[in-house]
């Protein structure tokens, strides 16, 4: 689903990545992991087409793709009700109400529609990830890019979110999630991939991640995490 | 780079941001507002005189803070500019204001005409004159985009409409020497390169000279102008990233 191929990046005197490669198969849920300022945020907006790389290549399988920032924020001018349609609109070539399906899917996320008749800007920073996550799913990503999936969300939210992803696992989405939440990522990965100071230093696809889950001394996620990136 | 299927998202995204900006709603009303006021209070050929001068400048309003706030706020990062997406809404937002503006002044020019028919004021060079207006807006349009890109909020708009001023009170502090070139100016008719090129300046600034119909020249380089814009425009556009 995704190939990244010795990807590097410099802004100025910063080398933000440098030659980070790995593989996300389709259908899997995939953590990207590391401290802050490691390169998370740079590589999926390599990814999105947010950013291009110095060197490198990315390749991403054709199909719908769908992106929640850790912040998402959105055009002020623009209601709840019309972004949706906007989106609907893009996903289904046309403008028209989604209705139904857009308040299943806030239904889904615990999300309040009577707050589409507001613009995002004035919702609160879990209603607003709430509000991407609506947005994405009335768009039907083949692949889902989140950033931070828990931030700013209440403890029911997480538990509505966490489901969602397993139930897109399941129905073929490929999800890539970058969050510092290890237990979270735990609880929902098939592989992660460890990035530290803007190098790749582990990349465990499904088979070695279940092995290790598998393992009776097998040390949870953040006793790895710590271990790999010396912290 | 151009995405005739972006135009519809574009269109919507555009049209909401200029109903909901109180200036251009302001500019919008007013301008027509003030043409009807001449023209009752003086004559249709003055309101002729203001209309077609000051019409491109409905498309610089419209032209406020084109670029550099989408890309510093973060609304490009939203999933309908994946994938590079966002270069080509960019890229298209010149093509929509033009068309918005234009179907503005078009409305405007239509309501106007018939006012000079009934008055059987009308004359056939108007229809030249909105047309060289036209290609004033659209160089607005151009020019003040490609400065959004390096300036915040409405100061795309905010600088051009200084500079603007700045060289008409220079050409009113300089009259008295320049008698000639006022002239010149309104005659269409340059005895030298000094002042054509000083004419040519102003221009830069102030398309909105060449709708005397007189300045074909003036207006090639108004078109010129135009191209030279958009072809920046479109390498910025082009090496555009979302940093932040």
């Amino acid at each position: 689903m995704i190939e990244a191929y010795r990807l590097s990046k410099r802004f100025g005197p910063v080398q933000a990545l440098q030659d980070v490669s790995f593989k996300i198969r389709k259908g899997t849920i995939t953590a990207m992991l590391g401290e802050n300022g490691a390169g998370k945020t740079t590589t999926l907006k390599i990814l999105l087409g947010f950013l291009r790389p110095d060197s490198g290549t990315v390749i991403v399988a054709p199909g719908r793709v769908g992106y929640v920032p850790d912040r998402p924020v959105y055009f002020t001018w623009l209601d709840g009700r019309t972004i949706l349609g906007l989106s609907d609109g893009q996903a289904n070539g046309n403008g028209k109400d989604p209705g139904a399906r857009i308040l299943a899917v806030a239904g889904d996320l615990l999300f309040d529609p009577a707050l589409l008749r507001r613009r995002p800007g004035s919702y609160s920073a879990g209603n607003a990830k709430k509000f991407a996550y609506v947005q994405n799913l009335v768009a039907r990503p083949d692949l889902l890019v989140v950033d931070e999936p828990f931030a700013a969300l209440d403890p029911p939210s997480i538990k509505c979110v966490r489901n969602l992803f397993l139930e897109l696992r399941d129905a073929g989405t490929t999800l890539l999630l970058s969050s510092h939440m290890l237990a979270e990522m735990e609880r929902i990965a098939d592989g992660f991939i460890v990035l530290r100071r803007g190098t790749a230093i582990a990349h465990a696809g499904i088979k070695e991640w279940r092995l290790l889950r598998s393992a009776r001394t097998a040390p949870d996620l953040e006793s790895v995490f710590l271990h790999l990136t010396g912290s | 780079m151009f995405d005739t299927a972006l135009l519809p998202l574009t269109w919507r995204v555009t049209r909401r941001r200029l109903v909901a900006s109180p200036l251009t709603l302001a500019a919008g009303l007013a301008f027509p507002a003030v043409i009807v006021w001449i023209g009752l209070g003086d004559s249709y050929e003055t309101a002729a005189k203001f209309f077609f001068f000051l019409f491109p400048h409905v498309f610089l309003i419209a032209a406020q803070d084109m670029v550099r706030t989408d890309i510093d706020g973060g609304a490009l990062e939203n999933v309908l500019f994946l994938g590079g997406r966002f270069r080509r809404f960019l890229w298209a937002k010149n093509f929509v204001l033009a068309g918005a503006g234009g179907a503005y002044a078009l409305l405007l020019f239509a309501l106007f005409s018939a006012w000079g028919l009934a008055l059987g004021e009308f004359r056939p060079v108007h229809a030249a004159q909105f047309g060289m207006g036209l290609l004033a807006g659209f160089y607005y349009i151009g020019l003040a985009g490609t400065l959004s890109y390096f300036l915040r909020a409405g100061s795309n708009t905010l600088v051009l409409l200084l500079a603007q001023s700045a060289a008409l009170v220079g050409l009113l502090f300089s009259a008295t020497s320049r008698t000639g070139f006022l002239d010149y100016a309104a005659s269409g008719r340059f005895p030298g390169v000094g002042s054509k090129l000083l004419f040519g300046g102003l221009v830069a600034v102030l398309p909105n000279l060449v709708v005397s119909g007189r300045l074909s020249a003036f207006g090639a380089e108004v078109l010129a102008g135009l191209a030279l814009s958009l072809f920046v425009q479109h390498r910025l556009v082009r090496a555009l990233e979302l940093e932040k």
